[in-house]
């Protein structure tokens, strides 16, 4: 696994949370005072979803699943990170460790 | 008399608009839906790597379909539900995809993929508890 594609996971990674920190930002600051402001923000967040979907299919092209799914499995709790800076989310301790056991769970099923 | 029905639908309509009850049919479409796109892509690659023959079967479109609904139950859910909370649920996913391909495609599941099962269930069964919390708050 090289640098690049690092890199490229990275990427993916980033683009599918900042594409749900775009859509929750959307439906809870925008959607009752600006139906147009939020549908301006949410295609942000589809472009996002389409930009994570697109490096996805190409890393899929060149490495099996089972190597690249922990990764997806690391994304639950950097999401929960995200959530928790830029939307001033507060995380309760039981979801922490809910986001463990699902991530080790994801790394276990597709692993094996 | 009459505005028995119209109240019975009326509860009906507030019962659907649940955030927590969108939250759980955009989990459920979802994993639906990888299921559906399964039962519709030609067996064992069809034509091009993006596998458009699949656009040919029925199951594939109810895929789309299923991907869109889930979508908009996610949206509308993200309204009043934390997304660390919702995405934390939606890990969900990551069991009912595995069973699903088992009881539906008759794919096996080796032991420690089931151990792999119960651990995401029991993650989302933990988190399910601040769900509840932000449906008090409603």
């Amino acid at each position: 696994m090289t640098a690049w594609t690092l890199f490229l996971i990275v990427l993916c990674e980033c683009a599918s949370i900042a594409g749900q920190i775009f859509f929750k930002h959307a439906m809870t600051e925008h959607w009752s005072k600006s139906r147009r402001k939020a549908a301006w923000i949410l295609s942000a967040g589809i472009g996002a979803m389409a930009v994570n979907f697109f490096i996805w299919l190409s890393l899929l092209a060149n490495f099996e699943l089972s190597r690249l799914y922990p990764f997806e499995g690391l994304n639950r709790v950097v999401l929960l990170c995200a959530a928790a800076i830029f939307l001033r989310e507060k995380i309760p301790p039981q979801l922490w460790i809910g986001v463990v056991l699902i991530s080790a769970g994801v790394a276990l099923v597709f692993v094996s | 008399m009459n505005q028995e029905p119209a109240g019975l639908a009326l509860k009906c309509a507030t019962a659907f608009a649940h955030p927590i009850l969108q939250l759980a049919l955009s989990i459920l479409l979802s994993a639906a839906a990888q299921v559906l796109l399964k039962l519709g892509a030609p067996p064992s690659g069809g034509e091009g790597w993006l596998g458009l023959g699949g656009l040919a079967s029925a199951w594939t479109w109810l895929g789309i379909l299923a991907l869109i609904g889930s979508l908009f139950s996610w949206l509308y859910a993200l309204r009043f539900v934390a997304l660390s909370v919702a995405f934390t649920l939606a890990g969900a996913v990551h069991a009912l995809v595995p069973l699903a391909s088992w009881l539906v495609l008759g794919e096996s599941i080796s032991s420690r993929r089931w151990l792999g099962i119960l651990l995401v269930i029991a993650g989302v069964l933990i988190s399910a508890k601040p769900a509840t919390a932000v449906e008090e708050k409603l």
